[in-house]
């Protein structure tokens, strides 16, 4: 049968449509699916180096969650993350929204003051980890020597050395890296406000601080949404800030170990242990990207919610 | 088309083999190119000279020289080996790090037929590049490493003082540093590893070869008396360390010794070049741990770096055992110990560097370099507990006891003679 | 009242001077320790410890000279450009192909094509690395830019996808049928018709890309062995720790790491925020 026109034009449209998609969709399914999905099958198996051995089944998952080794490190390591979300979710989102709410009002120079504060978030964290570790050399460092030239030297301590500080001082640098974000993303929510609305509130004699608490915040709640959201994920994959600034180990005995240590340690080794781990680190990684997907949807879900009720 | 394109380059090949044939005049056979990895960027030219006087020897085998980040080292060699691939001599690291490449089949085993030079080497080193499973030697050994106190002479000199002999003698060396407002220790404990050399190279006379012989044989572990009492020295004596040192790391520690400003680092032997690199004008001095009591045997921590090894799947092992064989002769460890600084575990080699000879006497008494020598095979290696809970110890958030106990603890979960 | 009022106007003067001392020291905190960087790469290492808050005397750039004449850092940045321009160029082409295809023609598998990127947004590929260095060795592609390249590409597809196909979906269909009924074909459509109008979005999802593809650190740290392919930020750590204890060195090679990006995001600032906060922005 001969190919009418019409099916003709059709075909080559699909063929089109075809060129199209397949391309994106068959790089996304090789470079992402594919590994995501091998991810979770290497968890499954013994590994020797880079050769996979014999299926063991949840004998990783097992030894990651519970066995004497690795469990503890694990705990220790997830407890962290948890902290330096909580924090940041104050520091970092809080300061952000703050910042954001008086850059909203244009005071005189805020264009300077928007630009300013998204600076640290366009250097790399490599740089930001490196620089922040230099100003908190406790014996040269910028940051104790500033205490001392104004007086305040029994404030200076060696801020990555002491058990007491060492996360906090990781957490303050991811936060001055970042926090032009948070701030940026809830101004242009802010903006986004009808200003009819801020009149009228105005009008009736609304304090500022009611005007803030019974219009903007609730207004905004979608960017508190994504900014959580975001936060979220990046919490618990937080690996370039300890590493550069604490090391592969978590320095000081540990108080700064995150996730994502842990699992570069287990599948790429590090000096002083010769193991490399696959088979764990898998199942460590795995064990994450669940915690991180289940979460997360479930937090936006609620997050989400919570917007249409006001 | 194609056919015209292949008969061509046939035909060029040909014609380049033949010229090459007429200028080697009448090399019987053609030339092997070796390719030979290592991690160590800084000695490319030692090797590069090293090679030039090998292919003196053997003109039709080349060597290509080939380095990769040390941090990144044992990942894309365990890597290129997985794949059948890899180069065909191989500088390896020792004890359990050369057991995840030696273990897979990955090297050729070494004996006295194939290396007769393996007789050039102590016991002690051929144990480092030996698998313990079957007892077979898998590389030359290259370098051995001390670990003990390296001392400013003239800082010593200006205060009056002499490289202390005993533990109370290092205390009031230390006291009357500090004193004279100098910085005793340059240590700090901030980077994890730098607690384990610290170990070392002041606790090794305090605890004794018999101690390591205990631990071997299960006699005693790591909650003995004798190493929680080594600890608590070890506490003592930190207050003399770099001001802030919970927080001073690696570098900075370096730094401080390097620029005359402390008057002694524990630590590795070496150091000692870097330091002389940092700051040609320094003149330095080593001894060996301080012993608790006058009369004790005085002895540092010592571990061998590793090794060349040839790959069990190159097809030119020939080649790569000549080559080898050359880097295990008295004549290349002389050349590697005077040129690098770095000592040579080769008997009969002759050592210039006053320093490097003083290194050399002091490693004719010591023990093992114990975590690493000995436990650094399985999870939770006896390395990473015994850095974070030192580390922990000197930050004041736990009693030697309770170090003692944790690092036993971890050990035990895998180490027979502790579990009885 | 004109008494209230003015109490209500030096409230409002006293807020509003509250306001700036915020401003100018969250502006001070920002930005000062950038300029402590700049200001010690112009240092030697013992004035930076005698005189950590003085301003140098910037005729003295021996620092910067040694960071560009004897270390690899020309290299690295080679590479960085090389790897984010390549990866950026290849996230625009595939993205726009599929955003276009998903926004102008009507099909049932548009929403099954759309859930497939979208769950590529949320996935963080970090924890598939595993499995990624095992293909990618397969593929021979190990220790190689083009590890790189594919890794941050696959990353900054979907953003693209649905930066474009967002715009594109709200183009006019007039200007399309327009050109239907002259008998052009659906490739000279997409091309000369609707891609010209399609540059911003296509600029916004470059800067969105380009920011943390210059700036990441993890995948050349499991990727790269290689000293000559390495990326600026990973080879900034081999750079740190070769002079770790010449504190001018370092400042210096930090300052010329975060330079360029700086540079061009104070000259581009507004385009910078825009792309950067795109994805959080609706």
């Amino acid at each position: 049968m001969p190919v009418s026109p019409k099916q003709a034009r059709t075909l080559k449209h699909r063929s089109w449509v075809a060129f199209l998609v397949l391309p994106p969709i068959v790089f996304m399914s090789l470079f992402v699916v594919y590994p995501i999905l091998s991810a979770f099958a290497y968890a499954f198996y013994e590994w020797r180096g880079l050769a996979r051995g014999e299926f063991v089944g949840l004998a990783n998952f097992r030894e990651v969650l519970f066995g004497a080794t690795m469990a503890p490190v694990v705990w220790n390591a997830f407890s962290h993350n948890v902290q330096t979300l909580i924090a940041l979710m104050i520091i970092q989102n809080g300061g952000g929204f703050l910042l954001a709410w008086l850059l909203y009002k244009e005071p005189f120079g805020f264009r300077f003051h928007r630009v300013a504060v998204f600076v640290p978030v366009v250097l790399s964290t490599i740089i930001v980890g490196f620089l922040w570790k230099l100003f908190l050399n406790p014996n040269f460092g910028l940051v104790n020597q500033a205490l001392l030239a104004v007086g305040l030297d029994f404030l200076a301590r060696p801020w990555l050395g002491d058990s007491a500080t060492a996360l906090g001082a990781l957490i303050l640098a991811n936060a001055w890296h970042f926090i032009g974000f948070p701030t940026l993303v809830y101004l242009a929510g802010m903006q986004r406000i009808p200003s009819d609305i801020i009149e009228a509130a105005r009008l009736d004699g609304t304090s500022e601080w009611q005007l803030l608490k019974t219009i903007i915040w609730p207004l905004v709640a979608p960017s508190t949404t994504i900014l959580f959201t975001l936060l979220f994920i990046g919490a618990f994959n937080w690996f370039e800030i300890p590493y550069v600034m604490a090391g592969l180990d978590g320095s000081p005995y540990g108080n700064t170990d995150v996730l994502g240590l842990v699992f570069y340690r287990t599948a790429f080794g590090n000096q002083s242990a010769s193991i490399q781990n696959f088979g764990q680190g898998s199942a460590l990684a795995t064990l994450i990207f669940l915690f991180i997907v289940v979460f997360a949807s479930m937090l936006t879900l609620w997050l989400r919610r919570r917007e249409i009720q006001f | 088309m194609r056919e015209l394109t292949m008969k061509l380059t046939r035909r060029m090949m040909m014609g380049a083999a033949m010229g090459g044939y007429l200028l080697s005049a009448g090399a019987a056979m053609a030339k092997t190119d070796l390719t030979f990895w290592s991690w160590r960027q800084e000695d490319r030219a030692f090797y590069t000279d090293m090679i030039k006087k090998f292919q003196e020897k053997e003109p039709e085998i080349s060597v290509k020289f080939e380095t990769y980040a040390p941090e990144n080292y044992q990942t894309i060699l365990s890597t290129a080996l997985a794949a059948g691939r890899g180069p065909d001599v191989i500088q390896v690291r020792a004890y359990g790090n050369l057991e995840t490449i030696a273990t897979p089949g990955y090297l050729l085993a070494l004996d006295k037929q194939n290396v007769p030079e393996l007789a050039n080497f102590p016991e002690a080193a051929l144990a480092a590049e030996t698998l313990r499973s079957d007892g077979k030697v898998y590389a030359v050994p290259f370098a051995t490493q001390t670990m003990l106190v390296i001392y400013n002479k003239k800082i010593f000199a200006d205060a009056g003082l002499k490289p202390p002999e005993t533990w109370d003698e290092l205390i009031a060396a230390s006291q009357a540093l500090k004193a004279k407002n100098i910085t005793p220790f340059a240590n700090g404990t901030a980077t994890a590893w730098q607690n384990e050399t610290i170990v070392a190279a002041l606790l090794s006379s305090m605890l004794g070869k018999q101690f390591e012989e205990d631990i071997a044989s299960g006699k005693a572990n790591f909650t003995d008396p004798r190493y929680v009492n080594a600890l608590s020295k070890l506490k003592d004596i930190s207050q003399y360390f770099s001001p802030n040192f919970i927080g001073v790391d690696y570098a900075s520690s370096q730094q401080l010794f390097a620029a005359g400003r402390a008057a002694m680092f524990a630590g590795g032997s070496f150091e000692v070049a870097n330091f002389k690199a940092q700051n040609p004008g320094l003149d330095l001095g080593v001894f060996a741990s301080p012993v608790g009591k006058a009369g004790d045997e005085r002895l540092i921590a010592r571990y061998y770096d590793g090794g060349y090894a040839v790959n069990a799947k190159s097809e030119k092992k020939d080649a790569a055992l000549k080559f080898v064989r050359f880097l295990a002769t008295p004549e290349y460890g002389t050349t590697f110990t005077n040129a690098l600084k770095n000592l040579s575990p080769i008997k009969g080699i002759k050592i210039e560097d006053p320093l490097t000879q003083d290194v050399a006497k002091l490693a004719d008494n010591s023990m093992s370099y114990l975590m690493l020598v000995r436990f650094r095979y399985q999870e939770p290696s006896g390395s990473v507990l015994l850095q974070s809970n030192v580390q922990k110890l000197l930050a004041g958030q736990q009693t030697p006891e309770q170090a003692a106990a944790e690092i036993n603890k971890g050990i035990a979960t895998y180490y027979k003679p502790f579990q009885k | 009242m004109t008494l209230s009022r003015e109490t209500t106007m030096s409230r409002a003067i006293s807020f509003g001077f509250l306001v700036q001392i915020i401003l100018i020291m969250n502006s001070f905190i920002m930005l000062y320790p950038v300029v402590v960087m700049v200001f010690s790469a112009f240092k030697t290492t013992a004035q930076i410890f005698d005189h950590p808050f003085a301003v140098p005397d910037f005729t003295q750039v021996q620092n910067f000279s040694r960071v560009l004449g004897e270390t690899s850092m020309p290299t690295y940045f080679m590479n960085s450009i090389l790897v984010t321009g390549t990866s950026i160029v290849l996230i625009l082409v595939l993205g726009t192909m599929a955003g276009y295809a998903i926004a102008r023609y009507e099909s049932r598998t548009n929403t099954f094509i759309l859930l497939f990127f979208l769950a590529g947004l949320m996935l963080p590929l970090k924890l598939a690395v595993i499995p990624l260095f095992i293909l990618l060795r397969d593929l021979h592609l190990l220790d190689s830019r083009w590890s790189l390249i594919v890794t941050y590409t696959a990353i900054g597809l979907p953003s693209a996808v649905f930066i474009m196909a967002g715009f594109l979906r709200s183009l006019p269909t007039e200007l399309e049928d327009a050109a239907r009924m002259d008998g052009a074909s659906e490739p000279r459509i997409m091309w000369s018709v609707m891609l010209p109008l399609a540059l911003p979005p296509m600029a916004i999802a470059a800067i969105q890309n380009a920011v943390p593809i210059w700036n990441d650190f993890f995948f050349p740290l499991v990727f790269i062995q290689t000293d000559s392919y390495k990326t600026l930020p990973q080879g900034l750590t081999t750079f740190m720790g070769e002079y770790t204890t010449d504190w001018g060195m370092l400042f210096a090679g930090l300052t010329i790491a975060a330079a360029p990006i700086t540079l061009l995001y104070i000259a581009l600032s507004r385009q910078f925020i825009q792309g950067m906060t795109a994805g959080a922005v609706k």
